[in-house]
């Protein structure tokens, strides 16, 4: 489903990704882990097209097409579906219209007909229950006031809404206390699919407890530097990520 | 405009002796006045100087073009300044010509315009050539039903001086909404005042709606005066003309007062929209309340001067102002102008003011939901003026108002030459 292959990638002179080479395939679950400003958030917003980013070097593949070529809409519309670390708040606009208006995008991308406001509900109401979120969360503004916790459930929400084909959380478990970490592991995994891929970005091995992974990733100095199993993570959790650490970072390559 | 021109006007008015003599001596102390001028701190950013070269004239015909828009409430529409439907549904509005005479207007007629401070010379010229309006006399312990005042415009070079008096008596209680517009291109100057006097406990909701044509000019004073635990909630959106002006003073003269001043000013093409708000709290335990969303794109400029005054004695007030603005388009200018002003300890206020740009970390979180990135900025822009629209939550009139929002927000490839 996703191929990513040799990507550099920099935020104005300064390298961040620096050659990763990754497979995801449909059905499954990859975690992505490192140390903090290893990479792993450029990586998923990269993957969902966030501008300032340059892409220097390497190619991404999306269901045989170039991902990279796409606007973030199109993205969206093709299946890929980020949830932000920080999500927005966006004042005056209320989640219902936000959901809606992003469900009827994609739905008209793919030549299926809008949903109008009754029919919108019946979808969603069944999402709502799903993240034990009640009706009154649809018409807040779109995380305004939100805690923490119902930030995190609202991206799962929204994504529960879109239906993606490819899923990237990142850092979805951070902030979160250990019951909405229950409530949100519970989301994703109610909406694990043979046809969907999940990709978990998280510091922390806490969330994989309740979302196992198939593979997992340590991401630093912008590459992958150890892949493995499940196991992988809860060695993570014992040793640190000191042992992994590359001996130079590109940081330190780039200067003169 | 030479005196001249102002005399013809005079002589198309009419009115009992009384009234004429009235107009006489306001049109005489607008002559020493003149028009405001650029040297007043309170007119620096909007000359009207060009209005001293332009020749206009009182208006010859009455509009007859009418929209087929529905109104929920009674409709008086009023076309080149005359109320042209004259049999009214309404017990309490009236044209205000056709009442001029009567016990109650002369009583309440030039009572604000004459002694509130800061008085311009624009109300002067409105006492002297103002030809029809509304009277809308709401008796104490009544209701009256929703009324839309609506002006329309389609001579061009028209002066146009609209007078309206709104008397609300004790509990009595009215909604209001004042809509204005104009022949597309069309060049003319509307030049309203509106006195509103509101009795004890009496509850007026005020919505106005500018929707003037591109090449006019608009000038607009409001006065309230508001006795003991009255209420005026008033709701502008100010996104026509090609120059307005619009003052709103308000008095709370008695305790328990409040009043709510909301609105939304869209400068689009090369609109220039100033609003000037005034509130003085003259009495213990009154409230005032400013909620304002500016949005200039294109070459527009939008200026937002709100002053809240809180007089010696007038303790236990509490005032709150809120006035963020965008600025979509380089060329685009906002300037925001808030003060408070407090003469008493005991007091509860609290102001903001932002000028910013629409935030590219917001539109791609849309975009990342499929959302395209002008439907992304669309919802923005509309969720961002939502914040001043609290006042339609309960007033019935959201679903009125909603697709002349839609029509007055920018949008990518829309031209604005209503």
């Amino acid at each position: 489903m996703l191929h990513i292959e040799n990507l550099h990638v920099s935020i104005g002179d300064k390298p961040i990704l620096a050659g990763i080479d990754l497979d995801v395939k449909a059905g499954e679950v990859h975690a992505i882990m490192g140390p903090n400003g290893s990479g792993k958030s450029t990586l998923a917003q990269v993957l969902a097209g966030r501008e300032g980013y340059v892409v220097t070097a390497g190619c991404v593949r999306y269901l045989d097409r170039d991902l990279l070529a796409l606007a973030p809409e199109e993205r969206a519309r093709a299946g890929v579906f980020l949830a932000f670390q920080y999500p927005l708040e966006i004042p005056g606009v209320a989640n219902v219209q936000l959901l809606r208006t992003a469900l009827n995008s994609v739905r008209r991308s793919r030549n299926e007909t809008e949903l109008d406001a009754m029919d919108f509900l019946d979808t969603v109401k069944g999402k709502l229950e799903l993240l034990g979120m009640d009706d009154s969360f649809l018409y807040r503004a779109v995380n305004e006031g939100f805690s923490g916790g119902e930030k995190k459930r609202n991206e799962i929400l929204q994504m529960a809404v879109l239906e993606p084909r490819l899923a990237i959380l990142d850092e979805t478990d951070s902030g979160l206390d250990i019951d909405a970490l229950k409530t949100v592991a519970h989301g994703v995994n109610a909406l694990k699919h043979p046809g969907r891929a999940v990709i978990l970005v998280t510091h922390y091995q806490r969330l994989l407890n309740y979302i196992v992974p198939d593979r997992v990733h340590v991401l630093a100095g912008g590459r992958i530097v150890r892949s493995g199993d499940a196991s992988l993570a809860l060695e993570l959790e014992e040793r640190g990520y000191g042992w992994l650490m590359p001996e130079s970072s590109p940081q330190t390559e780039a200067r003169p | 405009m030479t005196p001249t021109l102002y005399r013809q006007a005079l002589e198309q008015t009419g009115g009992s002796p009384h009234l004429l003599a009235a107009r006489e001596v306001a049109l005489e102390r607008f002559f020493s006045h003149g028009l405001p001028s650029p040297r007043d701190e309170d007119w620096k950013y909007t000359p009207l100087d060009f209005l001293e070269r332009a020749e206009l004239h009182a208006p010859h015909h009455t509009a007859e073009d009418w929209t087929s828009e529905d109104y929920p409430g009674i409709a008086l529409k009023y076309g080149n300044g005359r109320l042209t439907d004259v049999y009214t549904q309404s017990i309490h509005a009236h044209s205000l010509a056709d009442r001029a005479d009567t016990a109650l207007v002369v009583r309440y007629l030039g009572q604000l315009a004459d002694t509130f401070p800061g008085n311009t010379a624009l109300a002067e010229i409105n006492s002297a050539l103002w030809q029809d309006g509304l009277l809308l006399h709401v008796p104490a312990g009544w209701k009256s039903a929703p009324l839309f005042m609506v002006h329309r415009t389609s001579e061009a070079d028209a002066m146009l001086h609209l007078r309206h008096l709104v008397v609300l008596e004790a509990g009595a209680e009215a909604v209001l909404v004042e809509q204005c517009l104009g022949a597309p291109g069309l060049a003319y100057w509307h030049n309203s005042v509106t006195e509103i006097v509101l009795g004890e406990g009496a509850r007026l909701t005020h919505l106005k709606l500018d929707e003037n044509s591109a090449a006019a000019t608009h000038t607009g004073l409001t006065l309230v005066q508001q006795a003991r635990d009255s209420r005026y909630r008033a709701l502008s959106l100010n996104v026509g003309a090609r120059v307005a002006r619009h003052d709103t003073r308000v008095h709370l003269d008695e305790a328990g007062a409040t009043c709510q001043l909301d609105g939304v000013f869209i400068a689009t093409g090369r609109r220039h929209i100033d609003q000037h708000l005034h509130v003085d709290h003259r009495a213990p335990h009154t409230g005032s309340s400013q909620t304002w969303r500016g949005i200039a794109d294109g070459r527009g400029r939008g200026i937002f001067d709100a002053r809240v005054v809180v007089q010696p004695g007038a303790r236990k007030a509490d005032a709150l102002q809120s006035s963020r603005n965008l600025l979509l388009s380089p060329h685009a200018e906002i300037d925001v102008k808030p003060q408070l002003e407090i003469y008493t300890d005991d007091v509860k206020c609290g102001h903001g003011a932002t000028v910013g740009q629409l935030d590219p970390a917001e539109i791609f979180y849309l975009r990342s939901r499929g959302i395209d990135a002008d439907t992304a900025r669309a919802l923005l822009l509309r969720g961002f003026v939502e914040q001043a629209l609290g006042l339609l939550k309960d007033s019935g009139l959201a679903d009125w108002l909603e697709p002349h929002l839609a029509a007055a927000l920018p949008a990518p490839n829309k031209e604005h030459t209503a």
